[in-house]
């Protein structure tokens, strides 16, 4: 099993068989570009999103 | 008169209408006549108004008593069927049971209306804005090939010359890649310029709404009828909203055009970069400044943009996923709803941490130059059923191309417009692709206008 079908067990993600294989494949390139992404170092940058606690017809 | 009054651009008809020199029920007869010759090659409409000829005639009622509205009073609009609409209903370009929207007016829609457009009908799109191919709608120049997506249909109904405006949303292209597939002028606001209130959401940071068009002024026009503050769509900014159209026609001697060459240029079919490459020394020949730079962050922009828009629209679709609706999508577009479940938290903030250091990164690049420019798309439309293409020196999915050159500029929120600049050695239409700075879109429309008025591409339609 690898890293990400064990993702998928560990996630309770249900999913039949021949599904799970699908959905799987279709992600594998995508896992590789988020790879990339991981591999950055951005510890001191924040979120482009931020918190507001204000409601959400005020918030712009 | 006009055989055709419709195929004319917004600026002519609105003259012509507020001097009753036209009558807004005949243009739209003239929408619904083309609709009847032709929309049965493009499959484009998904949804005709049945109050249609009751607008136009007020419009007409309206005119005649001297209560002008503006520019797009009378003039038929289609919108994309994720906008909601109180007289028709809205699908979001999906035939699954159990998934229902409300009947009411989205905000632009809404602001439509305000300002006297006609609205014909509800375009077709992807299913839920997930896809860059639109079926069964066909592209005008080749009813072989894709308009493109997710906005096809409204790509498609302008670039026949069926309405002179359809709304389209964009959330990694879906605006510009159909306009430039198509051959038609297609405007990304900067996010937060335009309300996404009532637009059926499918990522709530990178959704943004704007018009497809025959001109960068008719969009210019569009614009200035659907901008401002919404509190009913929090991304929606408090900013000040100039008349857009008094950028058009102005010099651009003093313009700074930026090209990124790694990552926008190099990979992209021959005749897109000899087209692109030509509206550069146009702009060189017109007294701008070009500044060349290179944005290295950007290798990194697919993975954060996959990990935005897959969580994200999982998120939206829970319910979906939760009730079994899902089953009812369709293959593609349920495998990535169903995939999102495998981007994890920290995957997702980390691609919001990226989008920071881009939006800073280019506010730098801002601060030397006026706009960007490169191609919208690195390939001309791609015959209906192909999945991979050959963009350079190799084969690519038809997502990982098309959407390439456009989703940088969902990420960072920036105003980004797809124009004509030529066309393939098939004849298939080249799109140019310029963005701008937060909330400058007075700069991104002269820039824009200029080149189209230099050149003849906006005269040019297929012949269905």
């Amino acid at each position: 099993m690898d890293e990400l079908e064990m993702l998928v067990e560990a996630l309770g993600v249900e999913l039949d068989k021949e599904r799970r294989a699908a959905v799987l494949a279709a992600f594998q390139p995508i896992a590789q570009e988020i790879a990339k992404l991981r591999s950055l170092d951005l510890t001191d940058v924040h979120p482009a999103v931020v918190f507001s606690p204000l409601p959400g017809n005020q918030q712009s | 008169m006009h055989e055709n009054p419709v195929m004319r651009p917004i600026a002519e008809l609105s003259a012509d209408l507020r001097l009753g020199k036209l009558a807004s029920i005949d243009l739209l007869e003239n929408a619904f006549d083309r609709i009847a010759s032709l929309d049965s090659k493009l499959q484009s409409f998904v949804c005709l108004a049945e109050d249609a000829r009751t607008q136009a005639a007020a419009a007409d009622r309206e005119i005649a008593e001297g209560r002008w509205r503006g520019p797009l009073h009378g003039v038929p609009v289609a919108v994309k069927d994720n906008y909601l609409t109180a007289d028709m209903p809205s699908r979001a370009g999906t035939d699954a049971p159990g998934v229902h929207f409300a009947r009411q007016d989205s905000a632009v829609v809404a602001k439509l209306r305000e300002a006297g457009a006609v609205i014909v009908g509800k375009t077709r799109m992807h299913e839920f804005a997930w896809g860059n191919v639109t079926p069964p709608s066909k592209n005008p120049w080749d009813l072989n090939r894709v308009p493109g997506g997710s906005s096809g249909g409204s790509g498609a109904v302008v670039a026949a010359r069926i309405v002179p405006v359809a709304m389209g949303s964009d959330t990694g292209g879906s605006i510009r890649i159909p306009a430039a597939l198509c051959g038609t002028v297609g405007l990304k606001p900067t996010f937060g310029r335009v309300s996404r209130a009532g637009i059926v959401p499918h990522s709530w940071s990178l959704d943004h709404a704007g018009p497809l068009s025959y001109t960068v002024a008719d969009s210019a026009y569009v614009l200035n009828a659907i901008t401002g503050h919404d509190p009913n769509d929090p991304g929606s900014a408090r900013t000040e909203v100039p008349d857009f159209t008094e950028a058009l026609g102005q010099p651009i001697t003093d313009l700074r055009v930026g090209i990124c060459r790694n990552h926008i240029f190099g990979n992209n079919q021959s005749d897109v970069e000899a087209a692109i490459e030509g509206a550069i020394r146009f702009y060189r020949d017109a007294g701008a400044r070009l500044v060349e730079f290179e944005l290295p962050i950007l290798a990194f922009g697919l993975g954060a943009i996959f990990a935005i828009e897959l969580s994200s629209s999982t998120a939206y679709h829970s319910r979906n996923l939760a009730s079994g609706a899902v089953i009812g999508f369709t293959n593609d577009v349920r495998t990535l709803i169903e995939m999102g479940r495998f981007v994890s938290g920290p995957d997702y903030l980390k691609a919001e941490q990226l989008r920071r250091v881009l939006i800073d990164d280019l506010a730098r690049v801002f601060a030397d130059v006026d706009v960007i420019i490169g191609p919208t798309c690195p390939l001309t439309a791609w015959p209906i059923g192909e999945w991979t293409v050959r963009v350079g020196a190799q084969d690519e999915s038809v997502l990982a191309a098309s959407w390439r050159l456009t989703y940088p500029w969902n990420l960072a929120g920036l105003p980004a417009i797809s124009l004509p600049c030529g066309f393939d050695g098939t004849g298939l239409p080249i799109g140019l692709q310029l963005a701008g700075r937060p909330f400058d879109e007075m700069t991104l429309i002269r820039a824009a206008d200029a080149y189209e008025r230099a050149h003849e591409w906006k005269d040019m339609y297929p012949q269905l």
